[in-house]
């Protein structure tokens, strides 16, 4: 009797509340959570959503994953054959092999500056300095292909630089 | 409801609950149901969040790296990134002095510069790009052989980072003189 007199009251009210209540709860997406008084502060805690929202996980890829992963290894891993053959023989015979240390080692520090930048200034905890930080890497490393390849063109190339400063 | 019904009380019961009288009278619903004590108030899911927000932002931060004791483990590793980013630097330095300033940065000149210096500077100097780059290669190598799978227990991890440490003297000392 109670039951079904509460059960019946609560019907009514659902109803009653119905267009509105819907009304909130579509309201409780809010697009971001930057309308926030709480200021944002660089480098501290990552808000992303509402409080109840799961984490979000970027789209598995290969590309970005194992193989980007085996091309850094391989990359390190010839790099020290490629230093050898360098120190053992004349980069004025083998331009070539100068070449591809050079490509190599350009790579290779790209990559690595990137890995720096990735953990220290990521553009997700740095908007505006992250992605700054990131465009200057990229430029600088295209303006470090274009010098190294006119040092290997125009002059001794960098393995003959290094053995001439070295005994210099 | 059966113990009410067998008892015989069902009917008094529901004529005292909703007889009208008891629904006019204000003052006795009042004293019947609990007040509430707590004020609260309806927020938006948003207004929650920016509680939140606040709330972290007052929060202690947790312990960063200098509560370690220092190790091996985490020194060569970071030792590994230093040393690779002021090789990387001093590359990136000279390709792009060379590519604005191709006269004055040319082979020539820069090895001309280095010949004035003082022996003792040339071979600091030496010493200086020598350990950085025997650290890096050598730790390179035991980073590499991480990634294949060897020398994963604990005690070749030290070992293998006291071989690098070992090997990057040696070098430090035997390159200048090369």
């Amino acid at each position: 009797m109670a039951s079904s007199l509460l059960a019946s009251s609560s019907k009514r009210a659902l109803v009653r509340r119905g267009p509105s209540f819907a009304k909130s709860l579509l309201a409780s997406r809010p697009a971001t959570t930057q309308s926030s008084d709480a200021l944002y502060v660089p480098g501290g805690p990552v808000y992303k959503g509402t409080v109840n929202d799961p984490t979000s996980f970027p789209e598995p890829s290969r590309a970005h994953g194992s193989h980007h992963w085996s091309f850094e290894r391989l990359l390190s891993a010839s790099l020290i054959p490629l230093t050898g053959a360098a120190f053992a023989t004349s980069p004025s015979v083998h331009p070539v092999l100068d070449g591809i240390l050079g490509v190599s080692l350009i790579v290779h520090s790209h990559i690595g500056f990137d890995s720096m930048l990735v953990d220290y200034l990521h553009p997700r905890k740095f908007p505006v300095l992250g992605r700054i930080a990131t465009w200057t890497l990229r430029t600088a490393t295209v303006g470090v292909l274009v010098g190294v390849y006119n040092f290997n063109t125009n002059d001794i190339g960098l393995t003959e630089l290094i053995s001439k400063v070295w005994h210099a | 409801m059966m113990s009410t019904r067998a008892l015989g009380l069902g009917s008094p019961l529901r004529k005292t609950l909703f007889s009208p009288s008891l629904a006019r009278n204000p003052s006795l619903i009042r004293t019947t149901f609990a007040k509430r004590a707590v004020q609260t108030e309806s927020l938006p899911p948003s207004a929650a969040v920016d509680i939140l927000n606040k709330q972290r932002l007052l929060r202690p931060s947790s312990p960063h790296f200098t509560i370690y004791q220092p190790q091996i483990t985490w020194i060569a590793s970071i030792a590994n990134r230093v040393t690779g980013g002021a090789l990387s630097a001093l590359l990136y330095g000279f390709s792009l002095a060379y590519l604005f300033a191709p006269g004055t940065f040319d082979s020539v000149h820069v090895v001309e510069f280095v010949g004035t210096l003082p022996d003792t500077v040339k071979y600091a100097g030496k010493a200086l790009l020598a350990a950085p780059f025997a650290f890096h290669g050598l730790n390179g190598i035991r980073h590499l052989s991480w990634d294949m799978g060897k020398f994963m227990s604990m005690k070749s991890v030290y070992l293998t980072g006291y071989a690098v440490l070992g090997g990057t003297a040696i070098s430090t000392v035997a390159l200048p003189f090369l």
